[in-house]
C-alpha cells in the first residue's frame, strides 16, 4: 500500500468500516510509514477533541418560549383552517351560481333557435305637428310699414336717420325749455 | 395542543402515558402524535431539543440564534407531521429541517453584513460573562484550562468552510452514517465522503498548532 491508498482509505479506517483485509493493510503501513502514521495520530486526536466537547443545554426559558410560539402556531393554523372552510363555501357557492347561469344562458340560447312568432311594436298614426316659426323682425319699422303700405326702401332710410331726427328732436326741446 | 411543553415537566401528567411514551420508538411517537395524543410532542421535544440545539450551534456558531432555530425547527414539524413519510427515519427529517434553517441563516449573515457584525459583537460580549459549561466544582486553573480548550476546538470548527463544517459537524457530533448525511444534505454519498475526509484533514491542520 501506499501513501495515497492510505489517504483515500483513511476515511473508512477511521470510522472502522474497512474491511478485515483492507483493516490489516492500512495497520502495516502506519507502521512502516511515519508521515502517514503522524496524520493519522493528528486527525484521532483532532477528533477526541472535537467529539468530547461539553454538550450545551437549552436555556431557562427555551420551553416557555417555545410553548407560546406553538401556542401561536396553533392559532394561527386554527384561523387558517377556519379562512379556508369559508373560502371553500364561498367557491362551492359561486361555482353553484355560475352552474346556475351557465345553464340559463344555454337554455335561453337554445329557444332563440326556435321558430316562434314575431312580435313588432304597435303602429300608431300620427300628424305631423305645423311648423311655427316666429316671426323675427330687425326693427319696428320694418313691421309698421308693411300695414301701412309703404315700401321697404324708404323706411329703411328713414330707420337709418333715426337718431339724427332723435337729437335734433331733444335739440329743440331744450330750446323751448330755456 | 396549548401546554405541550409545559406539560413534560408537570406532574399531572399520566406517569403511565409518560413511560409509556418514553418506551417507545420515534416512529411510535409520531404514530400516537397523529393519533391525537398532544403529549407525544413534548416527547419529541424532550428527545431532540439538546441534540438540535448542538447541532445547529456547532453549525453556526450563535448560542441565542441556535436557540431560535430549534424553536422553528419544531412549530415546522408540528405543522407539518402529517405530512412526514412514515416509511423514513423522523430524525433524518427532523435534522434535514434543522440544516436547512442553518444553511439559510448561514446564507442570510453572508448577505447582510449588519447581521454578521452583531453576532461577532455578542460573541465578543459572551466572552466576558462568566464561566458556564465548565464543572463549578473543578479548580479554577482547570476551569481555565478547559474553556481555553473548548474555545479553540469552537473556533476551529468555525474556521471550516459552511459545506464542510455541516458535514463535519453531523458526523462527528451527531453520529450520522453517510447515507443520513447525504439526505440530510441533499448531496451524494461520494461528495458527503469527500468532504468529511478533507474536513477532517483541515480541522487536524487548524488546531495541531494549539494541541501540540
Amino acid at each position: 500500500m501506499d501513501c495515497r491508498e492510505f489517504s483515500d482509505k483513511h476515511l473508512a479506517f477511521v470510522d472502522d468500516t474497512l474491511a478485515g483485509i483492507e483493516l490489516v493493510r492500512m495497520q502495516r503501513h502506519i507502521a512502516e510509514c511515519e508521515i502517514c502514521a503522524k496524520q493519522d495520530a493528528k486527525i484521532r486526536r483532532a477528533l477526541l477533541l472535537f467529539r468530547n466537547l461539553p454538550a450545551i443545554e437549552p436555556s431557562e426559558g427555551f420551553s416557555d418560549r417555545l410553548e407560546a410560539r406553538l401556542q401561536e402556531a396553533h392559532h394561527d393554523d386554527l384561523f387558517l383552517a377556519t379562512t379556508t372552510r369559508n373560502l371553500k363555501r364561498g367557491a362551492v357557492a359561486a361555482t353553484i351560481a355560475s352552474v346556475a347561469m351557465l345553464a340559463y344562458i344555454g337554455s335561453t340560447i337554445y329557444q332563440t333557435d326556435q321558430p316562434r312568432d314575431l312580435m313588432m311594436a304597435p303602429v300608431v298614426a300620427t300628424a305631423t305637428e305645423p311648423d311655427f316659426t316666429p316671426i323675427t323682425t330687425s326693427t319696428p319699422a320694418i313691421v309698421a310699414s308693411a300695414p301701412a303700405g309703404l315700401s321697404i326702401w324708404p323706411v329703411a332710410l328713414f330707420a337709418e336717420e333715426v337718431p339724427v331726427r332723435f337729437a335734433h328732436s331733444r335739440f329743440e326741446l331744450a330750446q323751448l325749455s330755456r | 395542543m396549548a401546554n405541550i411543553v409545559r406539560k413534560q415537566a408537570v406532574p399531572a401528567v399520566g406517569p403511565s402515558v409518560r413511560e409509556r411514551l418514553q418506551a417507545m420508538d420515534d416512529s411510535a411517537v409520531v404514530t400516537a402524535f397523529l393519533g391525537g395524543e398532544e403529549r407525544a410532542f413534548s416527547e419529541l421535544v424532550t428527545r431532540y431539543q439538546t441534540r438540535l440545539l448542538n447541532f445547529v450551534y456547532r453549525t453556526i456558531g450563535d448560542r441565542e440564534k441556535a436557540e431560535d432555530l430549534v424553536q422553528e425547527v419544531f412549530i415546522r414539524v408540528y405543522r407539518h407531521l402529517h405530512r412526514f413519510d412514515r416509511s423514513k427515519k423522523f430524525s433524518t427529517w427532523v435534522y434535514t429541517i434543522a440544516s436547512n434553517l442553518a444553511k439559510n441563516e448561514l446564507r442570510n449573515r453572508s448577505r447582510n453584513p449588519l447581521v454578521l457584525f452583531q453576532t461577532v459583537q455578542k460573541n465578543f460580549q459572551d466572552e466576558e460573562r462568566p464561566l458556564q459549561f465548565e464543572d463549578p466544582t473543578s479548580r479554577p486553573d482547570d476551569m481555565y484550562r478547559k474553556r481555553h480548550l473548548r474555545e479553540i476546538v469552537e473556533e476551529s470548527v468555525a474556521k471550516l468552510p459552511e459545506h464542510h463544517r455541516h458535514v463535519f459537524v453531523l458526523r462527528e457530533l451527531e453520529g450520522k452514517s453517510y447515507e443520513e448525511i447525504a439526505e440530510i444534505t441533499e448531496c451524494n454519498l461520494g461528495t458527503v465522503k469527500s468532504r468529511l475526509n478533507r474536513a477532517r484533514n483541515s480541522f487536524a491542520e487548524i488546531i495541531a498548532p494549539y494541541v501540540d
